[in-house]
């Protein structure tokens, strides 16, 4: 597959992502540390909701796993951040695997509500299990980052870093979208039973795509808890799912820039529209609505739309020829 | 050899025997047509050889191999392609990416290989040009040639091709029975045909199975078929003429 595309896409997060870092203030370079946090995580949802039509309301206990990892890990047992996101992660996919496994037999709407019991479990465990998680109170003081020996000291220089880990995100999900596995994913969200009958394990895919999204997930909750170094259950309630899953819808499901505009953008937005107070949810909700009736292939769609060739006029309608029997 | 064996399928729903005591055989390269009237059984038994559909007694052999349970995926990677009666595409992958799902059964095809792979496919079932479009683009027969190319893709040795011409205009139908007929001579391929459009069963079909109300009624040549007062009389028609496609 040629490299092209994957290429150009991270390069572009990495030119756009730098030239915003030393022109924005310092608040707002907080705000896009949260806003490339939640990218990834919304790239890793695309590839379970935009690509294989796993309706998933749980998203945000995979980004609480990889961030109660990290805290735990380095707060309780005194490891480096750097050694305690990979065994995060991993335990995470791990996690996924064995809870994806008898939950994506449900289709629809119950997988849907079965992912939000998920999250609403993942919840009340952080919450309850306080030996561990700290209860309420969550888990402070988690260590700062350190690169080459140096702590990375501000907004900017943690910008930098997780811009990286964006770009490569979004280029290995744009590889693995030009790929077999890409397609295979696609075509059991557009026929699932038409998928079976051209040779692709379905069973596999569907986990293999939910697993995907809760390590994006698990990458994305590390960085939050080395940015904030503070975690605690509020941070990953079921409220954040649907946040992450607007982000999408709005920026355009199935597509990783779409991901990244929907996260920039709704995280953004309170911030712009703080002036309307509480009826910020209302022009949320309002947005939303309209998008998904106006643009159901979010912001990104306006892009192809301008691309889209005249309509050509209607084919025939289909001569039926004579049969017996129907 | 017999590339696919059904023994004895029975399948109810409820109080519906919707497949009793079904025997089904298929020699390599063979032209098999499966026809009778609506509701007879003959889709639930494309799903049970398929794995779509568990049966309720009997067996299903693939080149001798009993598959009865065996999931849908690994009977299409035992060598069974199949198309479905109203044309089922991936909407959201172009011509050339549909193809390449079935092509991708071959697990050893890197990504250049696999698009080699599916644009002979493509040469072969004459969708070259449209090889990047939209498939909400294409026409509905179109569509359906596409379905044909994509099971094709997943090399099989036996396809099982579900009212392939309907919703066809006569020229598209035309064009089906001569890529099927060339398909057979250059690949050796088993076909089974359900079909309403008897011009094209009687053109093709080296032996007819005749189902009514979940039962074999009827199994032979086309011209005894046409000829067996049991099939007349259930599906054909008493003054059935054989018209030509």
């Amino acid at each position: 597959m040629a490299m092209r595309t994957p290429l150009a896409l991270a390069a572009a997060i990495l030119a756009v992502g730098a030239l915003l870092s030393f022109v924005l203030p310092e608040y707002h370079l907080r705000l896009m540390n949260l806003s490339v946090i939640s990218a990834i995580a919304v790239i890793g949802l695309n590839f379970a909701f935009g690509y294989a039509g796993l309706i998933s309301l749980g998203h945000a206990a995979f980004v609480g796993m990889g961030a109660y990892g990290v805290a735990i890990l380095t707060t309780r047992y005194g490891w480096s951040p750097w050694l305690a996101m990979p065994m995060a992660i991993a335990a995470t996919a791990v996690l996924a695997a064995v809870i994806g496994f008898p939950l994506l037999r449900l289709k629809g709407h119950y997988l849907a509500l079965a992912t939000l019991g998920l999250n609403v479990s993942f919840y009340i465990v952080a919450s309850n299990w306080i030996s561990l998680t700290g209860g309420t109170n969550g888990i402070a003081r988690i260590p700062e980052l350190h690169i080459a020996g140096q702590a990375l000291p501000g907004e900017r220089q943690f910008l930098w870093l997780g811009l990286v880990v964006l770009a490569v995100a979004a280029m290995v999900a744009s590889i693995l979208h030009a790929s077999r596995y890409g397609r295979a994913m696609i075509a059991v969200r557009d026929d699932e039973t038409a998928a079976r009958m051209t040779g692709v394990d379905t069973t596999v895919v569907k986990i293999s795509a939910f697993v995907l999204s809760a390590i994006y997930a698990a990458i994305a909750g590390c960085l939050f808890a080395c940015h904030t170094r503070f975690v605690a259950p509020e941070d990953f309630t079921y409220a954040h799912s649907i946040t992450y899953l607007a982000m999408l819808i709005v920026g355009g499901e199935s597509s990783i820039v779409g991901a990244i505009f929907g996260s920039v953008l709704l995280t953004f937005l309170p911030e712009w529209l703080r002036f309307l107070g509480s009826a910020y949810l209302v022009f949320f909700g309002v947005l939303v609505l309209a998008i998904l009736v106006f643009l159901p292939t979010g912001i990104v769609g306006l892009g192809r739309l301008a691309r889209r060739p005249p309509r050509r006029p209607a084919a025939p309608a289909p001569v039926r020829v004579p049969e017996v029997g129907s | 050899m017999n590339v696919l064996e059904a023994r004895g399928i029975s399948k109810r729903y409820g109080g519906l025997a919707a497949l009793s005591d079904i025997d089904l055989t298929v020699a390599k390269g063979q032209f098999v047509a499966i026809i009778g009237p609506n509701g007879a059984g003959k889709s639930t038994l494309l799903n049970v050889l398929t794995g779509l559909v568990m049966p309720d007694g009997g067996q299903v052999l693939l080149d001798g191999r009993v598959m009865t349970r065996a999931a849908t995926y690994k009977r299409i990677r035992a060598g069974l392609g199949r198309t479905f009666q109203h044309g089922r595409t991936f909407a959201r992958l172009t011509v050339l990416e549909n193809v390449m799902i079935g092509a991708a059964i071959r697990r050893d095809l890197g990504e250049a290989a696999l698009r080699d792979a599916a644009m002979a496919i493509l040469e072969q079932t004459g969708l070259v040009a449209e090889a990047n479009a939209a498939i909400g683009s294409l026409s509905y027969g179109r569509r359906r040639m596409v379905e044909l190319a994509r099971a094709l893709a997943c090399g099989p040795r036996i396809l099982l091709l579900d009212e392939p011409a309907a919703g066809l205009n006569s020229g598209e139908v035309d064009q089906l029975v001569d890529r099927l007929s060339d398909l057979r001579a250059k690949r050796e391929l088993a076909v089974v045909l359900i079909e309403h459009n008897m011009g094209m069963v009687m053109r093709l079909a080296e032996r007819i199975f005749v189902l009514n109300f979940g039962c074999n009624i009827a199994e032979g040549t086309p011209s005894e078929i046409q000829t067996n007062p049991a099939v007349l009389s259930a599906y054909l028609g008493e003054g059935y003429v054989h018209a030509g496609v």
